[in-house]
């Protein structure tokens, strides 16, 4: 079916939480550290090969990368970081889904209040929301997929909601 | 019809009209219609089977076959026919299906055929035995009247209008169909699919808004559907056709269908119901049979048309008196007479349309009775000219018929149209067509907070000053004319669209031409006048669904009810499922009438959600059954599901209660786990307790103001217990925490409070302290627990975890250390919530199975046993160690919890509670205090909850009532290591009441007594967890 | 269902991510120890309940977590202004 939605997950991946006070040398400090430019826009993520970097609050965000980088990737924060900051190994916490297809969009539209239209989110952009009845971090990818970042102990039922949502491709909108 | 219809006075036509022919034999015409001949369907109504077609709804349906009767009336049990063609039907109300897939209070008139429907007037036997029993004894105010009664007297009255107060039955089993949600985002939500809703839909559209576009009816177009009239030099609907093709074309516009918008709510919401397959009849496993559409705009467009509105006469409730917009719908839409000799009762020109379709398909127009005394429009003028007979300043005053019209009464009028001006004559008809006027469809913008305000010269409520981005267009504004739809609608949806930020406020499409009759004034009258007064006249209905009469409110008036909305409580009026939408107005200006005043002054009630009925099923959506709620799993879930756990909901979480083995009890399971971690070993899955990492320079400054007790000089790898307080004192949440480094802690929260408590920390960071340096970050699924509990402790983890001294002198009570369990990076606390010697081993998430396997197989040599939380709280409850919010309730200082060594006064900053401590109420000498009771007899396990009174002094005396409650229990168990029951609970002055008996009275009768203890029951001197 | 405006996020959600956390701006005493308990009392219990113009305090809970002040109208239920904590609303 071309027009099937492709729902991957619950992966693991190794996190960190950042938190930070912005200042002028934290984008380069971070930047140095995870090999990922630093979100200083509200609501965007910003990737680099397998890694990302996601804008949680104005001092705040999450690093990922693939499993097993957290100690070297938290040791690297911790030498480049000065003044008030915050690292936090939570690659435990957090499991990811990936939504692709044509009508993924609906997937997400059945799930959360926000707008997923392409007009309010390009690309890039990545929101956290209520999700079903938990709730998500949700991340737009180049591609036109999405990543829906939940807490682990929410990841079976946000499975099993999200093979339901996905089951119905409805003839119209 | 109504919103979501865009519905309009019928249109004009400007063929003449032929001579009528014999009396035709079928209600079905034999052309004509937007029903499909070549594709019958079969369906069965209470039992009967009938036959329709393609592009029937139910109601045209039933008529076609020549049912009269579809209902029997809610009070007076009268026969009731069908009288409208949309949302505004009362009577026609069914239940569809049966057994578990039966939908209740579905309108006939909006039900979509299909192959093997199985419709049944739900109302019809029940009503009929309870009309039968008390027909006539209940007037206006009959609840109120009855509520004020002996209370005796209630009781008998209660199960029989029980019975009767609800229309349609309930399913007899789960509902087998799948609901869902989608939320919306949009610029332009247009509600309504008529000629207005599609021009401005259209408006927006070409400005590139994202537009959304719902109609109630299966197809787009509103009234063009049911009335043909050119648009432009081609049919109506063609130009529908386009202009919907045009929309669908569009990436930006969604088109709904079938859909109701139903509530109109805060900030331009709206929602929606889009019924997806109820018009199929089957269950599809995958496709929701309805979906509730949550949509969010930045402007709202009603264009939701308008109801027309019945006239109020004798025995107007007699099937065969329908509503004159209706008559032409199912005879132009659905090709079905609704009747041989029509009567046209009006006071407006636009009815007369209804005249003019008739005697051109043949039927016969007995007569018009028109309320104006020189009626002058063209549509006048047509009917004249066709020979159909008018009488002017008349009406009809009386519908004559026993199953159906059979005749009619009508009478000139006075000047006034208050009183008749000569005696009244018969005529004879089956069908009764009637338009008093026509009524907006305001109920949206009524809930949007608008006011509505009455038009006089329109002789309408019209929607008030928007409170919300609403504009209204087309005939809910009171545009009465196709071409002044098209206008309004147009201008609307651009003017909505400029408004949110798209084109420049004028329409990008000039309305097409259409050629409209001159109309002549209208003249409502609301109610017709009788012979006799209405008291005494046949009676007058107002609103057919709850059978309220004009009688019923001119009582209502009498006896003192001059508000509107007291008057509608008073009476039912417009309390149906059909919220009155025919009833409403004519309500209003009897009562204004008989209060003396002007419509305006009188007002109507105030509409609320849901406009039209909406199932359970599409509230839940897919929140129901395996999804009902968010569940939250450990990473051990699914070895506690092949260990046969028995589960306990705490918040949300899943947590394994207790672990029957075989055929046990839960009784057993819980003595045998009590056992395995009071003498060797057992293991309990913790990953649920709440854990927050905090970091900073100003850390412990932190926590030494939201804690209790003082962190400051807590040592690295210590851990200390402590309480957090509201600033009113009372025990918000406890847990331990731990120092992991100069500059960073490790709090443990409740499981059900972990959320709460991280709000609490970033709402005095945030906004009190923002200078200081501390960041909090939940860990609380980062990790995984197993705490190992019980005297082998220590010999069980030490095969499992190398690079940790776990001596007594190494690695002593309350502290933590990092290292390696079964290979895996490791933190370990060394607390207790049971009393017993008990190492928390924390891993992260991913590696929390393998590790707890490691640690059942390091055991297993000890007898290792899984223990759930009911044990948990036993072993605690021996202990008499707290539960938030079980043993406290939000009333409770830690003093009141025997809890005063955990709080620090004198901290340089104090500590949020700190103040609420001294206040005279917290220091009182007769707070509860938290104790232990020792039942006398030591099996019997009192209830959590009990109320704890003074002991009987007379044992012989039966006890006085009431007697004063001087506390509660709030945790009791039976100890097997005490091998007796045990029981914690709050009592006035308890702690000065050691060695006294009390009692505790139960529901069944019998009274329990204890004796006050301190609340601990088991090693009191904490011998075993310092081991 | 209200829609409000996060200046953290700088867009606006829908109200179910939010949760009401009181009215805002209510400043906790210097040093709680010197007033008397009718002083105490009033500031932890008296609100101004005032019917229209109304300072809220609400928390982005499933967003950015950041608490946030919101002038909101308790009879229209309408929202003027929403800005960051340790901003004041310009009028009142
Ligand atoms: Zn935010």
């Amino acid at each position: 079916m071309p027009d099937a939605t492709t729902l991957r997950g619950p992966r693991r991946q190794a996190c960190l939480s950042l938190r930070a006070k912005p200042n002028p040398s934290l984008p380069a400090a971070v930047a140095t550290a995870l090999g990922v430019e630093l979100p200083t826009t509200p609501c965007t993520h910003h990737r680099a090969g397998e890694r990302g970097l996601y804008w949680l609050g104005p001092d705040e965000w999450l690093a990922t990368a693939p499993a097993g980088a957290e100690d070297a990737l938290q040791a690297a924060l911790r030498s480049a970081l000065t003044g008030h900051f915050a690292v936090t190994d939570v690659s435990g916490a957090w499991r990811s889904f990936n939504l692709a297809g044509p009508r993924a969009i609906e997937v997400l539209r059945k799930s959360s209040p926000c707008d997923f239209h392409p007009r309010a989110f390009a690309p890039g952009r990545c929101v956290q929301t209520v999700f079903a009845k938990a709730t998500a971090l949700i991340a737009g990818n180049a591609d036109g997929d999405f990543d829906v970042i939940t807490r682990t102990s929410y990841a079976d039922y946000l499975r099993r909601w999200l093979e339901v949502a996905a089951l119905e491709h409805p003839a119209s909108p | 019809m109504g919103a979501g219809g865009g519905s309009l006075p019928r249109p004009s036509r400007s063929a003449h009209p032929t001579a009528p022919p014999a009396h035709p034999t079928t209600r079905r015409l034999p052309a004509g219609g937007r029903i499909d001949r070549s594709q019958p369907l079969r369906f069965t109504f209470n039992g009967r089977s009938m036959s329709g077609f393609v592009g029937d709804t139910l109601a045209s349906a039933l008529l076609a076959n020549g049912v009269d009767t579809v209902a029997q009336s809610f009070k007076h049990g009268r026969r009731r026919g069908i009288v409208g063609s949309g949302t505004e039907e009362p009577n026609a109300i069914v239940d569809l299906g049966d057994g578990a897939h039966r939908i209740p209070n579905q309108r006939a008139t909006q039900v979509e055929l299909h192959a093997g429907l199985v419709a049944t007037s739900g109302a019809r036997r029940r009503l009929k035995r309870f009309a039968g029993a008390f027909a006539g004894v209940m007037p206006a105010g009959f609840y109120y009247k009855f509520f004020m009664g002996p209370p005796w007297l209630w009781r008998r009255w209660e199960a029989l209008l029980r019975r009767a107060a609800g229309l349609g039955a309930v399913p007899t089993g789960a509902d087998p169909d799948t609901y869902d949600k989608l939320n919306h985002h949009c610029d332009v939500l247009v509600v309504g699919g008529g000629p207005a809703g599609i021009a401005a839909a259209l408006a927006a559209a070409r400005v590139d808004a994202r537009v959304a576009l719902v109609d109630e009816q299966n197809e787009f177009g509103g009234s063009l559907l049911g009335a043909p009239q050119a648009i432009g030099d081609a049919p109506a609907t063609q130009w529908v056709d386009a202009a919907i093709a045009e929309l669908s074309a569009c990436p930006n516009a969604v088109l709904l269908p079938r859909a109701t918008a139903f509530g109109y709510y805060d900030h331009n919401f709206v929602t929606v119901l889009e019924r997806r397959t109820d018009h199929l009849g089957a269950t599809s496993p995958c496709a929701p049979r309805q979906r509730l559409h949550r949509i969010r705009a930045k402007q709202v467009a009603l264009a939701t048309g308008a109801v027309e509105r019945p006239a109020t006469f004798a025995n107007n409730d007699l099937p065969g008196v329908m509503l004159a917009s209706a008559v032409a719908a199912y005879l132009n839409r659905y090709a079905v007479a609704a009747g041989t000799r029509l009567l046209l009762f009006t006071g407006n020109d636009n009815a007369y349309r209804t005249a003019l379709d008739w005697r051109r398909a043949g039927r016969c127009v007995v007569a018009v009775a028109d309320t104006r005394a020189s009626p002058a429009g063209a549509l006048v003028a047509q009917a004249e000219a066709a020979g159909i007979e008018i009488h002017k300043a008349h009406a009809v005053i009386e519908a004559i018929g026993r199953k159906r019209v059979a005749g009619a009464l009508i009478a000139p009028l006075s000047e006034d149209g208050q009183r008749l001006a000569a005696k009244p004559r018969r005529l004879d008809c089956d069908l009764i067509a009637c338009s008093d006027g026509w009524s907006p469809a305001i109920h949206l913008s009524s809930q949007a907070g608008a006011r509505p305000r009455w038009n006089e010269e329109g002789m309408m409520f019209l929607p008030g000053a928007p409170r919300q981005p609403t504009v209204c267009a087309g005939a809910v504004n009171g545009a009465m004319s196709l071409a002044a739809c098209l206008a309004d609608g147009a201008a609307a949806g651009a003017r909505a669209a400029h408004a949110a930020g798209f084109g420049d406020a004028r329409p990008r499409f000039a309305a097409p031409p259409v050629e409209e009759a001159e109309e002549d004034a209208a003249r409502p009258l609301f109610i017709a006048p009788h012979v006799q007064p209405s008291s005494r006249a046949p009676k007058q209905f107002v609103d057919f669904q709850l059978d309220v009469t004009a009688a019923d409110i001119e009582l209502a008036a009498r006896e003192g009810y001059r508000s509107v909305e007291h008057a509608k409580r008073y009476t039912a009026l417009g309390f149906g499922t059909d919220q009155g939408k025919l009833g409403n107005v004519n309500g209003v200006a009897i009562l204004a009438r008989a209060l003396g005043q002007g419509i305006a002054e009188t007002g109507v009630t105030v509409f609320r959600p849901a406009y039209t009925p909406v199932t359970f099923g599409a509230i839940a959506g897919r929140d129901a059954g395996e999804l009902f709620d968010a569940e939250r799993h450990t990473p051990m879930h699914a070895w506690h599901m092949a260990r046969g756990a028995a589960w306990e909901n705490v918040g949300r979480w899943k947590r394994p209660w207790h672990y029957p083995q075989a055929d046990e009890t839960m009784h057993e399971a819980v003595v045998r786990e009590c056992r395995s971690a009071r003498q060797d070993i057992a293991m309990l899955d913790a990953s649920t307790l709440g854990k927050i990492d905090v970091q900073g320079a100003d850390a412990a400054t932190f926590l030494d103001r939201i804690y209790a007790g003082s962190f400051q000089r807590l040592g690295v790898g210590r851990c200390r217990y402590g309480l957090m307080l509201r600033e009113d004192g009372t025990i918000f949440d406890d847990g331990v925490a731990a120092r992991l480094a100069d500059t960073r802690f490790l709090l443990h929260t409740t499981t059900g409070n972990a959320e709460a408590v991280l709000a609490w920390l970033e709402l005095w960071r945030q906004t009190e302290w923002p200078d200081l340096d501390v960041y909090f970050t939940s860990v609380t699924d980062h990790w995984a627990t197993a705490a190992l509990a019980g005297p082998k402790a220590r010999d069980v983890l030490r095969r499992v975890c190398d690079d940790i001294d776990l001596s007594r002198e190494a690695f002593p009570f309350m502290s933590v250390r990092s290292g390696h369990v079964a290979g895996r990076p490791a933190r370990v606390f060394r607390i207790s919530f049971s009393g017993e010697l008990c190492f928390e081993v924390n891993v992260a998430a991913h590696d929390g199975m393998d590790v707890w396997n490691a640690l059942m197989a390091a055991g297993e040599p000890f007898g290792i046993t899984p223990y759930g939380t009911e044990t948990m709280h036993v072993l605690r409850a021996e202990k008499g160690f707290i539960i938030v919010g079980q043993d406290t309730d939000g009333s409770m200082t830690p003093d009141d919890m025997g809890l005063g060594w955990a709080v620090r006064h004198g901290k340089p900053f104090g500590f949020i509670g700190d103040r609420s401590l001294a206040l005279a109420d917290h220091r009182r000498a007769d707070r509860l205090h938290f104790v232990g009771l020792a039942t006398t007899d030591a099996a019997a396990v009192l209830p959590e909850g009990a109320q704890i009174v003074a002991a009987s002094t007379r044992r012989a005396a039966k006890p006085t009532t009431p007697r004063a409650m001087q506390g509660h229990v709030t945790s009791s168990y039976f100890s097997p290591t005490l091998g007796r029951s045990i029981a914690l609970a709050m009592l006035t002055r308890g702690r000065e009441r050691l060695g006294e008996t009390i009692c505790c009275p139960l529901a069944d009768g019998r009274e329990v007594s204890a004796q006050v203890v301190r609340p601990i029951f088991f090693d009191a001197e904490g011998r075993r967890t310092h081991a | 269902m209200l829609e409000i405006h996060c200046p953290y996020c700088g867009e606006p959600r829908s109200e179910e991510e939010f949760s009401y956390a009181g009215e805002a701006h209510i400043r906790r005493p210097q040093d709680p120890a010197k007033l008397d308990d009718r002083a105490w009392g009033d500031y932890l219990h008296f609100r101004s309940n005032p019917r229209g113009a109304h300072r809220e305090l609400w928390f982005h809970a499933a967003g950015c977590r950041r608490y946030l002040n919101v002038l909101r109208d308790t009879a229209s239920y309408h929202i003027s202004q929403t800005h960051r904590v340790g901003e004041s609303p310009e009028d009142v």
